[in-house]
This record gives structure tokens, sequence and C-alpha cells, in this order.
């Protein structure tokens, strides 16, 4: 009988010991992300892969919004002490917090990982600010050019004309339009703000240096490129004037079929080839003025106000999502471009480069991609940028004069935040 | 002992309330429309006045001003006339009235958000409703949301669809306040629709009007949501209201200092603007028939 009590008592401390071990393991990582929809579920997938992997760490996901909404929010997060332990920052605008000691530096991390030996030169690049390690690149992109091959076909080409220069591009949509614009078609979308980065550089130019963070907004080939995007709304009117105010209708458009041409984040590519299927083409960006892209998308970043054991779970959780199995999961299911090396060699992207033709282009316009600057005061810069694009594009305002009162403002703004 | 304190005790709940909520946040940001700060440093230097001058000479800043001002000045005097006519016309206790009050009540309740979205549709250039409609009538479409005078117009248009069903439902309790006798004596003197509605029915509503007018004055300068879901301040700044340009300066452009200076301007044209309309409306106001 007394035996019997002391092996239940036993029993029960054994018990109590282990539940209290167990529950002390269990670590749960907020992580803020952009990502619904197809993209949403594809992140949920590699969540619930690396919590089956990794039963002590729990990995809490919210879509919180945009990458300019994640940015407001993580804002007005941290002085109030609520800020995630981890968080998807879009590649320009992480630099800000970086600055101020928000984001943990992760080079140690990075250092100790095999990991980064597999990612490729420009994933490694885009994660550096001022030499260390922000963040670890998760989605990254190239901007494409995305054309409805059914829509050329019926504006009369029999296979789709070069889309290299601005004037070649301004050519075929105002085909497009004249033959099909009766039908509520129009030649091509105006650009969104990451496109119209990528046009720039494609005309020789910037918006900020990428090595001396000079401001370029001003440079001649800058305002040529403005000059020629804010043409197709209000001159050429081959681009509907709904797209300049709300940036996703023409994506909607392109969607719907409604749109010949839209230059787009290689992270749409699931969801146009959902929309349109084999109607779709993928080509590399306009090379008018010599061949550069920017380099998009986000990465992840570890906030410094985690404490350390989140912060190592979180830090496993990141290498996990950029690891080869991940990342080709991840590219097979959105277009965003692999990060990995060994990604490639995946049956996941083996299979997505067989069965949805454009998939690789961003991939095969690597060599001429590029990150781009982020001092502070790009996210400033982005943010201020949306109003002046309207007035140009919607014929309000001069191209040249609004560029050079930009680029004061910028300068006078980069200047404010150094101090 | 007790009984003293009991007063205070049944008050202290709603002043804990009202302090957290409306007077620690009105002071914090009076502290900080002194200071630099862009939510992220962990220091809040003192830079004096500084955000009030470079507000005061920032272009955007009086744009906004100036675009605001212009809504009300237009959004509020329509809101009125028209909730005061609706209300004279659902006056009577009839089953159509009653539908027809909970159609025009229906919008104040629903979400604000939704109806931006769905007016934002309807207004698209391209692909909306209201340039369909013009194009079968043969009519060329119209860049609703694109056109600097006309999205301002379309602000007001919704603004007011979404308002209109509360200042009818206050117009007509004010209207059933007044005593029938007045009419009816109105009548016998031989007074037409028209003569008695201007000499009775809108001198005997004017406690309503001179609250309406006061509620609608402060929301329409605190018009945020439709603004930011329809236009975002846009096209160029065209629609751009001054708590748009506050969110702006505190959220996108990391200028929390600037951002409350302007907070606290905004208040104080509130209470100007509120002592005027005492003084010049206030003193006509009669509360007795």
């Amino acid at each position: 009988m007394q035996s019997n009590l002391i092996h239940r008592a036993a029993g029960a401390a054994v018990l109590l010991l282990t539940t209290t071990l167990s529950a002390q393991a269990d670590v749960t990582v907020e992580f803020w992300h952009s990502f619904g929809k197809k993209q949403g579920e594809a992140l949920n997938s590699i969540i619930e892969k690396f919590e089956a992997a990794n039963p002590g760490i729990k990995i809490d996901a919210e879509h919180v919004g945009n990458y300019e909404e994640i940015v407001t929010q993580l804002q007005a997060a941290i002085p109030a002490g609520r800020a995630p332990d981890a968080v998807i920052m879009e590649v320009t605008r992480y630099g800000l917090f970086a600055e101020r000691g928000i984001l943990t530096d992760l080079t140690a991390y990075m250092d100790a990982d095999p990991l980064k030996e597999n990612l490729y030169p420009f994933a490694q690049e885009i994660g550096l600010y001022k030499g260390k390690n922000y963040i670890v690149p998760f989605n990254s992109s190239t901007p494409v050019t995305y054309v409805n091959r059914d829509l050329f076909a019926r504006a009369g080409y029999a296979e789709l004309p070069p889309l290299t220069t601005f004037a070649e591009v301004s050519k075929a949509a105002q085909t497009i339009q004249s033959k099909l614009g009766d039908e509520g078609v129009f030649g091509i979308a105006a650009p969104g703000q990451f496109t119209r980065w990528g046009l720039v550089m494609g005309n020789g130019s910037e918006l900020i240096d990428r090595s001396t963070n000079e401001v370029l907004l001003d440079s001649q080939k800058t305002i040529d490129a403005y000059q020629w995007m804010s043409s197709l709304v209000h001159e050429q009117k081959v681009a509907s004037a709904d797209g300049v105010t709300d940036e996703d209708a023409g994506s909607d458009a392109f969607l719907a079929g409604k749109v010949g041409i839209i230059f787009n984040s290689t992270g749409n590519f699931g969801g146009n080839f959902k929309a349109l299927g084999d109607k779709l083409g993928v080509l590399p960006m306009p090379c008018n003025n010599g061949c550069a892209v920017p380099i998009g998308g986000a990465g992840i970043g570890i906030l410094d106000a985690a404490d350390q054991e989140v912060k190592d779970a979180a830090y496993k959780f990141v290498s996990f999502a950029a690891n080869p199995e991940s990342n080709a999961a991840w590219f097979a299911a959105t277009g965003y471009m692999p990060i990995n090396r060994l990604a490639g060699e995946q049956p996941a992207a083996i299979e997505a480069m067989a069965n949805q033709p454009g998939i690789d282009v961003a991939i095969k316009q690597l060599d001429v991609a590029f990150g781009r600057a982020r001092p502070p005061v790009v996210t400033w810069m982005r943010s201020s940028e949306y109003d002046l694009w309207q007035a140009m594009a919607l014929g309000q305002r001069e191209v040249p004069a609004v560029m050079t009162d930009f680029a004061a403002r910028t300068r006078a703004e980069a200047t404010r935040l150094s101090n | 002992m007790s009984r003293k304190l009991t007063p205070y005790l049944l008050v202290a709940p709603l002043i804990v309330f009202i302090a957290c909520f409306t007077y620690i946040p009105i002071f914090t940001s009076l502290d900080l429309s002194f200071r630099e700060w862009d939510f992220l440093s962990a220091g809040r230097p003192w830079v004096g006045l500084d955000n009030y001058r470079q507000l005061l000479v920032s272009h955007d800043f009086w744009n906004a001003l100036r675009v605001t001002t212009l809504f009300v000045v237009i959004s509020v005097p329509i809101r009125l006339v028209l909730a005061l006519a609706a209300a004279n016309f659902l006056l009577r206790e009839t089953r159509s009235s009653r539908v027809l009050r909970a159609a025009l009540f229906l919008p104040y309740v629903t979400s604000t958000v939704s109806i931006a979205v769905v007016f934002s549709w309807i207004f698209a250039t391209d692909y909306g409703m209201a340039n369909a409609v013009l194009q079968g009538l043969g009519l060329p479409k119209i860049g609703w949301l694109q056109d600097p005078t006309l999205a301002l117009l379309v602000i007001v248009i919704v603004n007011t669809w979404k308002q209109l069903g509360y200042d009818v439902i206050i117009y007509i309790a004010g209207l059933q306040a007044v005593p029938p006798e007045l009419y009816d004596a109105a009548a016998v003197d031989g007074g037409g629709r028209w003569h008695v509605f201007r000499r009775v029915t809108v001198p005997l509503v004017m406690p309503t009007t001179y609250f309406l007018l006061v509620i609608s004055v402060i929301e329409a300068f605190q018009i945020f949501t439709i603004v930011d879901v329809m236009t975002r301040g846009g096209p160029a700044g065209a629609t751009n209201m001054l708590v748009s340009e506050l969110y702006k300066i505190g959220f996108s452009l990391f200028d929390i200092g600037q951002g409350s200076a302007l907070a606290v301007l905004l208040f104080l044209l509130l209470v100007v603007l509120a002592l005027v309309k005492s003084r010049l409306i206030g003193r006509k106001v009669h509360y007795e028939a």
C-alpha cells in the first residue's frame, strides 16, 4: 500500500516535471507578414512544415497588410510595446529600422548558418545594411513585363513584337488600344511604384545612387523615364487613369483580360498564370538605355526587443523558410525568385519550370538585377512619390518641375534624418 | 464620511476612463508637438516651436487646410438642407415613411470602409458604373476621381450619403417637438406651405439645426476614412484633408512631432470655430416655441 503510494507520488512528480519542462520549451514567435491569397497559403504551408519539424516552436503568423502598412503598424506598435518578434520588411524600407536599432543584427546568426553559402550573391547583398545583416531574404523579385498573348493576337500580331525600348512598348500599346479599345481594352497598365523604379533603371538612371546614396530624382534620364511613363496616361492615352489613383486597378484589369501589357513583380506570376493560363506571356523589362532592373521583395527581420530565446527560435524559422525545399515550394507557388542556389534542384522547382512557362524570366534577368539604395530617407521618398506621380500622370503638373522640386525636398529630408 | 465619498466613487470609473482615453492623449500630443520623434528613436529632443514653424511654411499643410475648409463649406449646408427637406417629407407616421427612414439611416450604420470601396468602384473612370450609365446615354466618360474638382465633389456626395440618415432622424425628432397648434394658427392666417415652412418650421427647429451644424462641422473637419480609401488624398493633393495630412506626416513620413503639432492646430481651429458659431448663431437660437 505504502509502496503503491510512493510510486504514485513519484509518477505525479515526474509528470509535473515533464509538463513544466515541455511548457518551458514552447516558444511562440509572433510574425507579421504581407502575404494574402495564394501567397498566404504557400507561406502557411511552410509554417506548418516548420512547426512539424520543430515541435517546441509555434509561429503565430499574422497578415498585417502590404509593405507600407507593415511599416506604419510597426511604427505604432514599437512604442506601445506590442511589436511582433519577427517581421517581413521590404528591401528598401528596413534601413531606418536598422539605423534606429529596432532590428537585430543577424550577422552572427548568418555567419554560423550553412545557409549563407547557399544564398545567391544578390540575396546576400539585399540583407546588408552598412555591412551587417539585418534581414534574411525570403521573397525576392524583379519586375518583368507581362503580356496578354490573346489580346496581341486579336490586335493583329502573329507573334509577340519586341518590347525592348519605350518606343516599342508605346507602339504595341497603341496598336492594341486602337484595335480593341472599343471593347474596353487598354494597351498597357499605368506602372506601379516598384516598376516605375524599374523603368527608371531601364533608362540608365536611378532614384538614389546605389553606391553613394546621392539623390538622382532630378537627373535627366530619371526625368525622361517619368515623362514617358506619365505620357502613357495623359498624352498617349493607352493606360487607364484608374491605375494611377489606385495601383491595384491596373493589375485587376490585367487579370480580367482587359489590358495588353503590364509591368509587375515576378511575385505576381502565380496569380497572373492562374487567371490567364496559356494566354500569359512573360518578357524581360525594357532596356531603353541599357539594361538594369531593381531587386525587390522583402526579407524577414527579427526585433531586437524580443527575448533571446525567441530570437533564436525566430532565426531557426527564418533559416528554414530560406532552405532549398521551402524556397522551391515558395518559388513554384508564387513566382518569387529562388534565393537559394539549391532550390532549383528541388522537384517542386523543376516541375514549375517545366509546366509554368515564363516563371524563369526573372531568374534570367538576374545578370542585370541590382539591389537598391536603402538609406533612411527611402521610406519618406517612397511615401511622398505617390502624390507627385499622380500629378504628373494625370497631366496636372510638368514632369521636370515636379522632379526637380522632389529631389530638393528629398535631399533636405535626408539631411534632417541624418542629424 | 462614506456618504461624502460615495459620489466620488461613483464617478471615479468614468473620470479614469476619460482621463486615460481623452486627456492623457491630448496632453501627450501637446507635449509631442514640441519634440522631434520618429516613433523609433529612444530620445525625444525638445525643439520648441520648430514643428509649428515648419508646418506653417509647408505648402501641403495650407493645401490641406484649404481643401478641408472647402469640403466643410460645401458639404455641411448640403447635408443640413437635404436632411431638413427629407425629415419634413418623412414626418408623417406612415408605413412607407418608416421604411424610407430606415433606408436612409442604413448607410450611417454601415461600415465606412465598405461604403468607400463600393463608391470607388462606382466612380472608377474606365470600369465604373457611373461612367457606364453616362456612356449608355451617349455621353463621354468623366474622370470622377482623377479630376481635382470632381474628386472633392465625389467625397462630398459619399459623405453626405453616409451621414444623411443621422441628420434626418435628429431633424424628425426636432420637427415632432413643434406644437401642431402653431401650424393650425399659420393655416388660419392663410399662410402657404412654403411660407409656413420658412416662418414656423425653420425658426422652431433652430436648436436642432444648431446642434447638427456643430456636430457636422466637427465631423467634416475630421473626415479621414472615406478619403483614405477612395483617393488617399489625391489626385495630387486635391482631396488631402487635414487629418489625411496629419496621418501622412505622422505615420508615412515618420514625423510624429509635426503630426502632433497639426493635431493641436486642428483642435484649436475647432475650438475657435465653436466659439464663433456660438457667438454668431447660438444667440439667435430659441429653445422654446
